[in-house]
């Protein structure tokens, strides 16, 4: 869990900045409730919001999870969604590194230094697509016929919100602990394999993959 | 009548009905329904008014079509006939404005303790939005 790094990153940067200046990260958790968050959140400090609905992934284009965004003090997106981790927990499955992007984190909110030009950054998050869009709609769908106690339906309604959509993790995959499947098991590889094999569709900043 | 549920940003349960799988409500609920109210002047809401220049498109005998009234403030849906719902996106223009305008939203949710919390509270500060989950 990334948590605890965007913590000691706050910290750090915040350390010197005078109240409602500095830095801070802001946790958005695709999640329902709390509940499968608490063994995360011990000692956390920085904001964590609870987005039940998805409306991030829908306004930034978010199509996979940990996304961050840079937004400046005048809330300019001046670097747009990156799978950027807080950790090195995953860097074997992964190949990706969290320090070369905290250090580009410590040099813009130390230096204003951003790596990227605004012709760069303009449009990276692509657009959602009319399917992408509709996914989402069905996945809300499904979370409502699953709150009715029509888990039947819900999971139609999921199924359809991932055909719509078949590369966006932040569809299927957070589909599966509310569908009684293991989002860490054997459906994760499935849809990580079906997602390579797609040509590895992220909205966002390319990174690289080692796997 | 019976209840429907309009799930935008939120979730709202307004007077309604699903005929022919389009939702009709009556104009007096479009404001609880999807934030817009209909007006002579067109749809409205707070001082901005979209024009709609052909409102009886937008209704289901005396009553208003939740899809139509989205569509015309340029945001779509879906219906789910069997539980009386229907998903509003987000308006296209506020997708725009952040993929293209490169311009954060202030977006409104919760903490963990269901404390509304709203994006334009960290104005001054730089920030990194960090999308994550348990999964």
């Amino acid at each position: 869990m990334d948590l605890p790094g965007w913590q000691a990153l706050t910290d750090e940067l915040s350390a010197d900045a005078p109240e409602g200046e500095g830095f801070t990260a802001i946790a958005v958790a695709l999640e329902q409730e709390r509940e499968p968050l608490e063994p995360f959140i011990e000692g956390i400090t920085i904001p964590i919001l609870l987005d039940a609905n998805h409306l991030v992934t829908e306004l930034y284009a978010v199509s996979n999870i940990p996304t961050v965004i840079w937004i400046d003090e005048d809330d300019r997106i001046v670097r747009p969604n990156t799978a950027a981790p807080g950790t090195d927990t995953f860097i074997d499955f992964t190949g990706v590194s969290c320090e070369p992007h905290m250090d580009a984190i410590r040099r813009w909110v130390r230096d204003g230094e951003v790596e990227l030009a605004a012709d760069e950054v303009q449009g990276a998050a692509g657009e959602l697509d009319n399917d992408e869009i509709n996914a989402r709609l069905y996945y809300r769908l499904a979370l409502h016929a699953r709150r009715q106690g029509d888990q039947a339906a819900a999971e139609a309604l999921f199924k359809t919100a991932g055909e719509l959509a078949p590369h966006d993790f932040t569809i299927r995959r957070s589909a599966m602990p509310l569908t009684g499947r293991d989002p860490f098991g054997e459906n994760f590889f499935g849809l990580w394999e079906e997602w390579k094999a797609g040509g590895r569709k992220y909205h966002g900043l390319n990174i690289d993959f080692k796997n | 009548m019976g209840t429907v549920t309009v799930l935008t940003e939120s979730s709202a349960e307004v007077a309604g009905d699903v005929v022919d799988g389009r939702v009709a409500i009556d104009a007096s609920a479009l404001t609880d329904a999807i934030g817009w109210q209909l007006k002579p002047e067109g749809l409205c809401q707070a001082d901005v008014c979209v024009p709609v220049p052909d409102q009886a498109a937008l209704m289901l005998g005396d009553r208003i079509d939740v899809a139509a009234a989205a569509a015309a403030v340029g945001r779509s849906s879906l219906v789910d006939a069997e539980h009386a719902a229907i998903a509003v996106s987000q308006p296209a223009t506020a997708r725009d404005t952040v993929v293209n305008g490169m311009q954060a939203p202030n977006l409104v949710l919760p903490d963990l303790d269901g404390n509304e919390v709203a994006m334009a509270e960290f104005r001054g500060r730089k920030k990194l939005l960090v999308v994550f989950a348990s999964w």
